[in-house]
């Protein structure tokens, strides 16, 4: 395994740091040592001096990691243990070494264009719509639902199009094995159906993440306007286009990382909900947000993405509100998955409805 | 170990605390071989592997631990307890191979009791989690040591610890109510159910400092406090370290502040020049004062008449507010001694009488004799009675040999020099970071024959000795 010189010193760094322990909702959920960001820059660090070997034992621990970027936001010096992640998922696919896991779930994205190599959701309709695009994304298409989110589009007037047939937005590759050749052209092949429309609507925040990050950073043309769902909304409802009655319904945001921290993106689902409600928030929020859910490792560790959702439903319980909201369709369905009695859970599209 | 041995020792552990929560996978072994040691990160940037334990189990409460125990006396295998390997005294390093047991999976908040003013947890909770739990509730754990992030209130307790409100709040040793603990035969006991009391001595301050050599501590009741109405900083320029001692003393007789940071002029001059932005010379002292507002501003008052009187130069809050902001700051990478430097901590606590000359003495003694030495220090955690010294000495990384075994007996002819003056001259081993693998010797030049009571209380406990050994000195 050949580290690049840059990941070399955030390891180096990492190692011997131990100030990020209390924020990894893995490490929170396993309550084992290897999950923290020093964990695992020890370890590589050690590859690195070849003192161990590059070895499964290691490898695994590397998938352990959700990258949610947790630790980097809670460090103060940027040294950033998700960038070495990434990189050393890619040199265990370089080197030939992925876990059958892996393996697994890139052949699925290979043939069926998800990672649970399930088949097209016939619910999702077929629209054609104009020349904006509402990208739904592999997760709800395989698991979820945008009916909903469907619908209050539908309300507020707007003309979209919804595709049959999704191209893949590269997320899901990204995460696995990071910027690896294979990663860049699934994420060309999107750029090109995207380029098709002016505006793209991301409906599930991982595929919006890569499209408005990666893309750029690895120079892939895109010449689509990438806008989250919950911005588009937030400015449907602020400029009048859904007409939202205030309730007297409490709710409290789940931030999900990818789009408080990765796209800095925090007040749209406020805005939101403030126009239907009162906003309670509860501990971690915005961009200290800590995950309540990621579907791909629940594919291969879904005992410690239980305990990740439920860890998060204490703190939603501890703000004493009445519902909490996700604008995440993973989160959603691990948040749903762990539900516990006295309080409701929401994609914000229903918290909206519920309010026109 | 015969492989058929090992295999039934893990099979029997496995049992004990489930398959997934016992392993002898390279990753959990390894990471659980490196802690805050100085000696462990050294070894591990030369490449070299630190010992490691044979079996990494995480039990989930104390009938788990009691279980794992009772098959390690059984079998006469050591068992090294691991909160969050942030200890650095090389306490948690499994020396001799065998078990090792970490405890955060035992991180469980049961109550927040804002009755009893109390918090009760598992103690492998990281404590910064209780901090968010009291926090969540409106109250606060008012400890606050560098590493709240990063260990667990089970090692806290274990290695006696301090954090910065301390002066005003106490150690870790006066925040415990009451204990669950694990004794090395697996028995399961509870402390008094109240830590102030006359049915004989105290139980808790057995276990609490024991280091993981008597049993392993489980659940553990912290105290919360209201959050405070008001917290104000003062920060100030002292002539001379004896005008502060002196102007702190006398402060002390008539309230306690919350923080209360003496910094020598070497430190001053760099550390505090850096970090918060005191550009001139002299000995700065930070004080925080929190409560009610009205005493808090009386407080304020009697501080600047009391450190008036002893020509401090008053600096205003905004340097105080800064440090409060960075404190923990100074511990991430880049802004701490780091390795290829070697660098340790040598705090120590003595009276007021004693106090001022152990650290002329320490620092003569390190900088005379390792002139490659850098020798700062600040004072922190003020009593009535006197204070605690946290002198460091740093190596710059050239001057550490390269020969790894070399560089390690730099390290601990240091730490000799520094320690054995700090006891000749009226202080301890150690304040508030413990003792481990790395000042276990000089506990018996501490205590003489005073070690006896430990050992015997030790025999009693485990006979077998298998709890954490040749730490502590015992
Ligand atoms: C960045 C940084 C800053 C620090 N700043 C401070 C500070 O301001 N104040 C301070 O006091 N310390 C400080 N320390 C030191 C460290 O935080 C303490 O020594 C702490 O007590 C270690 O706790 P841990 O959970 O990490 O324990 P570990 O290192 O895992 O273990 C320490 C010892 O406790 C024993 N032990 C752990 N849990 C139990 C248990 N449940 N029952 C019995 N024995 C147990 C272990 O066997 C070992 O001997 C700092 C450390 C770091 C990394
Ligand atoms: S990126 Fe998230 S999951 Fe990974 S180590 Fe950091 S906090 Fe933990």
């Amino acid at each position: 395994m050949q580290f690049t010189q840059k990941s070399k010193e955030h390891i180096d760094a990492c190692r011997f740091c131990w100030m990020c322990h209390h924020v990894c909702p893995i490490g929170n959920a396993t309550g084992l040592e290897r999950n923290t960001a020093r964990a695992r820059a020890l370890g590589l660090s050690m590859v690195a001096r070849d003192s161990i070997e590059y070895s499964d034992d290691i490898i695994s621990n590397v998938y352990e990691c959700s990258l949610c970027g947790g630790c980097m936001t809670d460090c103060v010096t940027g040294w950033d243990p998700v960038m070495f992640t990434k990189e050393a998922r890619l040199g265990a696919a370089l080197d030939g070494k992925l876990p059958d896991y892996v393996m697994k779930m890139l052949m699925n994205i290979n043939e069926k264009g998800n990672i649970y190599g399930a088949d097209k959701n016939e619910n999702i309709p077929e629209i054609n719509g104009g020349d904006i695009l509402f990208f739904v994304g592999e997760d709800t298409r395989a698991k979820g639902c945008a009916k909903t989110a469907v619908e209050l589009l539908k309300k507020a007037d707007v003309k979209f199009t919804l595709l049959k047939d999704e191209p893949s937005s590269g997320y899901s590759m990204d995460f696995l094995i990071g910027a690896a050749a294979e990663t860049k052209a699934v994420m060309e092949n999107c750029a090109r159906t995207l380029n098709n429309y002016k505006k793209v609507i991301c409906y599930d925040p991982s595929d919006a993440k890569v499209m408005m990050r990666e893309y750029k950073e690895w120079g892939i043309e895109l010449k689509a306007e990438v806008v989250t769902f919950t911005a588009f909304v937030a400015e449907l409802i602020e400029g009048g286009k859904l007409k939202i009655k205030k309730s007297d319904m409490v709710f409290t945001p789940q931030d999900s990382p990818l789009l408080a921290r990765d796209l800095e993106e925090t007040e749209p689902i406020r805005k939101a909900l403030s126009a239907c409600g009162e906003i309670r928030e509860m501990l971690l929020n915005r961009e200290h947000t800590m995950l309540a859910g990621n579907l791909i490792m629940n594919e291969y560790m879904p005992a410690v993405i239980r305990k990740v959702a439920e860890n998060r439903w204490i703190n939603a319980k501890n703000a004493d509100t009445m519902i909490l909201v996700t604008a995440s369709p993973a989160e959603y369905l691990m948040l749903s998955e762990t539900k516990p009695e006295g309080i409701d859970l929401m994609k914000l599209e229903e918290a909206i409805t519920k309010c026109l | 170990m015969t492989d058929f041995l090992f295999d039934v020792i893990a099979t029997e552990l496995e049992d004990a605390v489930g398959r997934e929560n016992c392993s002898t996978r390279t990753i959990d072994k390894l990471t659980h071989s490196v802690d805050y040691f100085w000696l462990s990160r050294m070894w591990a940037d030369r490449g070299l592997r630190m010992p490691e334990g044979d079996f990494i189990v995480a039990p989930k409460d104390a009938k788990e631990v009691s279980a794992v125990l009772k098959i390690a006396n059984y079998y006469k295998i050591p068992v090294t307890t691991w909160g969050a390997g942030g200890g650095t005294q090389g306490g948690a390093i499994p020396v001799c191979g065998g078990i090792v047991l970490d405890t955060k999976r035992m991180n469980k908040i049961y109550d927040v009791n804002t009755q009893g003013m109390y918090i009760e947890c598992g103690t492998g909770a990281i404590y910064k989690h209780i901090e968010w739990a009291a926090n969540e509730k409106g109250y606060a754990t008012m400890h606050y040591p560098s590493s709240l992030t990063c260990s667990t209130v089970g090692g806290f307790l274990a290695h006696r610890g301090i954090g910065v409100s301390s002066t005003k709040y106490g150690k870790i040793d006066d925040m415990v109510l009451q204990m669950e603990v694990v004794l090395p035969n697996g028995d399961i006991i509870e402390t008094s159910p109240a830590p102030k009391h006359a049915a004989g001595p105290d139980l808790n301050q057995i276990f609490i400092g024991s280091e993981g050599t008597l049993g392993v501590m489980t659940k553990a009741q912290m105290r919360i406090y209201e959050q405070p109405e008001s917290r104000q900083f003062r920060g100030f320029l002292f002539h001379n370290m004896t005008d502060a001692f002196n102007a702190g003393r006398e402060l002390l007789q008539k309230f306690k502040p919350s923080v209360m940071r003496l910094y020598d002029e070497a430190e001053t001059a760099s550390l505090i020049k850096k970090i918060v932005g005191v550009e001139k010379k002299g000995a700065f002292m930070n004080i925080a004062i929190e409560g009610v507002k009205e005493m808090a501003d009386l407080e304020m008052k009697i501080l600047l008449e009391t450190f008036g009187k002893y020509g401090a130069e008053d600096l205003g809050s905004e340097y105080g507010e800064k440090w409060w902001k960075e404190k923990i700051t100074f511990f991430y990478p880049g802004h701490m001694m780091d390795i290829p430097q070697c660098f340790g901590t040598m705090d120590t606590i003595a009276p007021y009488d004693k106090i001022e000359k152990i650290y002329w003495a320490m620092k003569e003694a390190i900088e005379t004799n390792f002139p490659q030495a850098k020798f700062i220090a600040h004072f922190s955690h003020w009593y009535e009675w006197g204070c605690m010294i946290y002198d460091r000495f740093i190596v710059d990384g050239k001057d550490v040999p390269r020969d790894p075994h070399e560089a390690f007996r730099l390290h601990q002819a240091i730490w000799n020099c520094g320690v054995r003056t700090a006891l000749a001259n009226g202080g301890v081993v150690n304040d508030h970071h413990g003792v481990g693998i790395k000042l276990g010797r000089l506990m018996k030049e501490q205590y003489g024959p005073a070690m006896q009571v430990f050992e015997g209380i030790k025999k009693q406990l485990d006979p077998n000795g298998i709890m954490n050994p040749f730490k502590l000195g015992l």
